[in-house]
């Protein structure tokens, strides 16, 4: 049974853009650790020699390069939490 | 001690296409904020990403110019983080099958050889405003296709840094790959360096400076960044491996924060993607259609004659060579047009960079004066004007050369041939009639100063000495 | 007239011959999603229902002749029609209105469907049961106490419920499937790239299909040509003819090999759903149909295969919702790392959670190759077999469901469990093949079971013509 560490839970956090506290943690870790025992079933497959491959397309299937017309600014911005000066808004970043 | 500086640099550059990368949304500099966006640039749910043939075919030309392989598949891939330029926060760029590997760029001492160049997209623009206001986002970039060419650590100062970014930029605006607009955020450099003691094998901790967008910022950035490491090891220090960020008004980079530095961007292929096949007849023929870069336009034109300091200016800028080729396709005379454009076009170019009259135009002025049709004087008066008010080059020839005609005309022509028998008769009998003929209109410009209808004159001339 | 009784190719032919209006179709399907509105299975009525209604009455006294002529219709919530809320079942996007439509929109408006409201689902389509939507548990049609299934499970129970003519859901593991199968509703997930995914909001983006859920398989068979086909808006999307799936349902079923796996067979053993299946597959044998034993040697990967690939590509289509650019954005935020960590956290519920928790883990530096890179692997092999097994039969034959629709509550805390209910329809969506469920039994507590067949790529028409035998046989061989 393989355990996954607290930090570990809050690396993957870190990496969501997700908080949670510590007894959710606890109940996490928990749930965690059975869902990636169930996963852990792939590491009985062994995939030697196997080359991934990738679904394509050939160069002749791409998109010829026409610009049209997009979603007007209005369009753009309507579903936006927080607008100025025709632009999405966020709190002043340090400028990096 | 002495140290031996070791740079790599990943330059990013702007393609030039009419759409984006993976929708058909405008590339366009300057426009309104948001305004050249669709839902696939804002990162909307549902949207997906459509790749552009035009951006794909610019990077095999560009790889191609410099000598890299072209895989035969080309892979895109997610690279996931947050930040609030990037609309679906993952940009889509090339890990594993980039287009491009290999390849490499002749500098006057060395070779510098090329890791990979890739296709991916840019991202939006932030633009920090006050407080109150806040940081604003503009999408309109976000989506124009870029490639990223990574050089091998083979470069070893900053002039050399320079060198390889202006011979970069040339090949790039040569094959037409990439305007590469740098007042435009259109080419952007990054720079890896490092330094050990002179000859030894042993690279030290790099550092890696970000988003330098001038090839000055890029010069002053690397001279700041070799001596900030060699005063750290001189001192005892210890190089630790960072991100930093030049500031070009302070003239120094600092260490950006932690975060950014210790990333993991969980690289994995676009299921919304298709690989591309790249068929090796596509390559050739792309291959086959390469335009001429500035160094085959160098020799050139020194095949015409021209000096090597002559050819250089000439190729220096793109504009400018184009400006000399479209010139010689109406009159084939290079060291005469070469002659005018390094001289009177120029001069008057100092401090702006639009050549006011049209290359036809100046062709037409030299040749009219290799005719005789207009003398020297009244070329540079044609010439000036033509710069100055947009005057029609051809009127102005017409207007400048034709006051003396008709029966006036006729008798100096008569004149003229009843005292030359020997040419005429020359004239009759040479393989080469027409440069006779030309002696002959030279006269008679002479003999009126440059005022004789030229057409009329011609005429009349041949009237007299054909058989 | 019982409308609540008719098929929906019934309704498509009253309509044509105006023996009923969409406006009388639509006011009745609005009265009966208010009637059944405990079992939660509708969203939001679209207000322009009615509108949209009278102006197809119009057009079709004109002659206009589309497929779905005036026919009501329900979408999942995560498919976007423009101009109407579209929410994924989720608090994050609660506000979220659609400014462009979906290609499935583009063609069933095209067609004349007028399309009355949006049906309740997993949150993001993750899960099955219907019971992780932060609008409330859609409720299973036949029982209260039951769930819906997932994540189409709104879907499922509005048609289930006659509260429209046909639905629509998504299937990235067997969401149309299973509660398709829950409900006792025919359920296709066709093969991957039939139906354009531009407009519908991905979880797993190399899985997801759109796929029609419907009372009958002629129902299904004709909605499905309605809404496959190449979108220029999507790379994944195929070009390859749209086939008239209905005329080519033709009773003559003699022919077709059908594949049982052995690794299924051992699988069935002591679930709920093993005597329908192994009853089906005597029924078939003694119609004179060929029963080829096949094996799919990897199959007892495809889980842990799905449960990687899947939450990896989710947890990266899901980034976008990050409190910036729309909806969602929780209030009082001094910085942007806290507009994504805030916005996220409260806007998204425990499974989604989960799903990019586990996304990322498996995605990581450090764990990548050995899961998500392995699972690519494995998922090609498991393709490999299954299209081995293909060659020597037309179809495989699985059970969709393990056994009948569950208790609301029952697995809610325990997502090991509630993942292995995906057991047997994954595989379609791992291998990009069509696999279409029907009911073919009932289970102890008289809920339908559903049966599954999958099929060779762009063979949906197979399925269908032998979907259609089975049910013209269902009675007769007291399948219901």
């Amino acid at each position: 049974m393989k355990e996954i560490e607290i930090e570990e839970i809050k690396r993957l956090a870190g990496l969501s853009a997700l908080e949670f506290d510590d007894e959710e943690l606890e109940k996490f870790k928990g749930e965690f650790t059975s869902i990636l025992n169930f996963i852990e079933e792939i590491s009985k497959a062994n995939v030697d020699g196997i080359e991934l491959e990738y679904p394509t397309h050939d160069f002749d299937d791409l998109r010829d390069d026409e610009a049209v017309e997009g979603l007007s600014q209005e369009e753009v911005l309507a579903n936006s939490p927080s607008t100025k000066k025709g632009s999405f808004c966020v709190p002043k970043m340090m400028e990096e | 001690m002495e140290y031996d500086i070791v740079i790599g640099l990943e330059v990013h550059a702007e393609l030039k296409t009419k759409s984006k990368v993976f929708c058909s949304c405008k590339n366009q500099f300057g426009s309104t904020p948001n305004s050249n966006c669709c839902p696939v640039c804002i990162g909307l749910p549902g949207a997906l990403p459509v790749l552009n043939k035009k951006a794909v075919e610019l990077v095999i030309k560009a790889g191609l110019c410099m000598d890299c392989e072209i895989n035969d598949k080309a892979v895109f891939e997610r690279k996931n983080y947050f930040y609030p330029d990037l609309a679906k926060a993952y940009q889509i760029s090339q890990l594993v099958k980039p287009i491009c590997v290999g390849g490499k760029i002749e500098l006057k001492d060395k070779t510098v050889r090329l890791n990979r160049i890739h296709l991916e997209e840019d991202a939006g623009k932030l633009v920090h405003s006050s407080r109150a206001i806040g940081t604003l986002i503009d999408y309109n970039r976000g989506g124009v296709p870029l490639m990223e060419l990574v050089t091998e650590p083979d470069i070893s100062s900053a002039e050399e840094a320079v060198e390889f970014l202006t011979k970069l930029r040339s090949i790039l605006v040569y094959s037409n790959v990439a305007d590469c607009k740098m007042e435009e955020g259109g080419m952007r450099c990054d720079v890896n360096l490092s330094i050990k003691p002179k000859g030894s094998d042993v690279l030290g901790v790099r550092s890696e400076m970000k988003n330098l967008n001038s090839f000055k910022s890029v010069y002053r950035a690397i001279k700041y960044e070799a001596q900030r490491q060699i005063d750290i090891l001189e001192q005892g220090g210890k190089i630790v491996q960072e991100t930093r960020k030049w500031d070009d008004n302070k003239e120094r980079s600092y260490a950006m924060r932690k975060k950014e530095t210790s990333q993991d961007y969980r690289y994995f292929p676009d299921p919304d993607m298709l690989a591309v096949n790249i068929s090796r007849e596509l390559v050739s023929k792309i291959k086959d259609s390469l335009p001429e870069l500035a160094d085959q336009r160098f020799k050139r034109y020194v095949s015409y004659s021209l000096t090597e300091y002559e050819s250089e200016i000439l190729t220096r800028d793109k504009a400018y060579s184009d400006y000399f080729d479209k010139a010689l396709s109406v009159y084939f005379e290079p060291k005469t047009i070469a002659n005018w454009f390094l001289t009177d076009v120029m001069s008057k170019l100092k401090g702006q960079d639009e050549i006011k009259i049209s290359p036809e135009d100046l062709a037409l002025i030299i040749k009219s004066v290799d005719d005789k049709v207009i003398s020297t004087k009244v070329s540079k008066e044609i010439f000036e004007k033509a710069w100055e008010e947009g005057a029609s080059v051809e009127k102005l020839i017409k207007e400048l050369s034709g006051n003396i005609e008709g029966e006036e005309l006729r008798k100096i022509v008569e004149t003229l041939v009843a005292e030359n028998e020997k040419a005429v008769s020359d004239y009759r009998t040479t393989d080469q009639p027409e440069k006779v003929l030309r002696w002959f209109m030279g006269q008679v410009m002479k003999m009126t100063k440059g005022k004789a209808n030229a057409t009329q004159a011609e005429t009349m001339i041949l009237e007299l000495i054909k058989e | 007239m019982d409308i609540s009784k008719l098929s929906l190719l019934e309704i498509v032919e009253k309509l044509r011959q105006r023996e009923v209006a969409s406006e009388e179709l639509v006011k009745y399907y609005i009265d009966r999603i208010e009637e059944y509105k405990d079992y939660n299975a509708v969203l939001e009525v679209f207000e322009d229902a009615l509108d949209r209604a009278r102006e197809m009455d119009e057009k079709i006294k004109q002659g206009f002749e589309g497929k779905l002529a005036g026919v009501p219709v329900i979408i999942k919530d995560n498919i976007l029609y423009k101009g109407k809320k579209a929410t994924c079942a989720s608090r994050f996007l609660e506000d979220y209105v659609a400014q462009y439509s979906s290609t499935v929109v583009e063609k069933l408006i095209e067609s004349g469907a007028v399309i009355i409201g949006r049906a309740n689902m997993d949150e993001f389509a993750m899960g099955g049961s219907n019971e992780n939507s932060a609008y409330g548990v859609c409720h299973n049609a036949l029982d209260f106490d039951r769930v819906a299934g997932g994540s189409s499970g709104g879907s499922a129970v509005s048609v289930a419920k006659s509260l429209c003519a046909c639905a629509l859901g998504t299937d990235t593991g067997g969401s149309v499937r299973q509660p398709s199968s829950f409900n006792g509703l025919v359920g296709m997930k066709p093969t991957y790239g039939r139906v354009s995914r531009y407009g519908i909001v991905a979880f797993a983006s190399s899985l997801d299909q759109v796929g029609p859920i419907t009372k009958t398989v002629k129902d299904n068979a004709y909605l499905l040509s309605v809404i496959s086909g190449y979108s220029k808006y999507d790379e994944t999307s195929k070009k390859e003819e749209v086939e008239d799936y209905l005329s080519k349902i033709d009773g003559d079923i003699k022919d077709l090999k059908i594949g049982v796996c052995s690794e299924v067979k051992e699988l069935v053993k002591g679930l709920p759903v093993e005597k329908t299946y192994f009853d089906l597959i005597e029924r078939l044998k003694s119609q004179g149909n060929e029963i080829v034993e096949v094996s799919i040697k990897d199959l007892s990967l495809v889980m842990a295969c799905y449960y990687i690939i899947a939450p990896a590509e989710a947890t990266s289509n899901l980034g976008r919702f990050d409190g910036v650019k729309y909806s969602r954005r929780e209030k009082g935020c001094q910085d942007i790392d806290e507009i994504y960590i805030k916005s996220r956290t409260s806007g998204f519920g425990k499974e989604v959670k989960r799903r990019i928790m586990l996304g990322n883990f498996v995605l990581s530096s450090g764990y990548f190759d050995a899961y998500y890179n392995k699972a690519k692997k494995v998922q090609q092999r498991l393709k490999k077999q299954t299209l081995d097994a293909l060659a020597s039969c037309d179809v495989l034959l699985l059970p969709t469901t393990c056994g009948e629709a569950f208790k609301i509550g029952e697995k809610i805390e325990d997502p090991i469990s509630m993942y292995k209910e995906d057991i047997f329809t994954t595989l379609a969506n791992i291998t990009g093949l069509p696999a279409l469920t029907l009911p073919c039994g009932k289970g102890e507590n008289g809920m339908p079971l559903g049966m599954q067949f999958v099929g060779k790529e762009f063979e949906e028409s197979k399925l269908y013509n032998l979907a259609d035998y089975i049910e013209r046989r269902r009675s007769e061989w007291n399948m219901i």
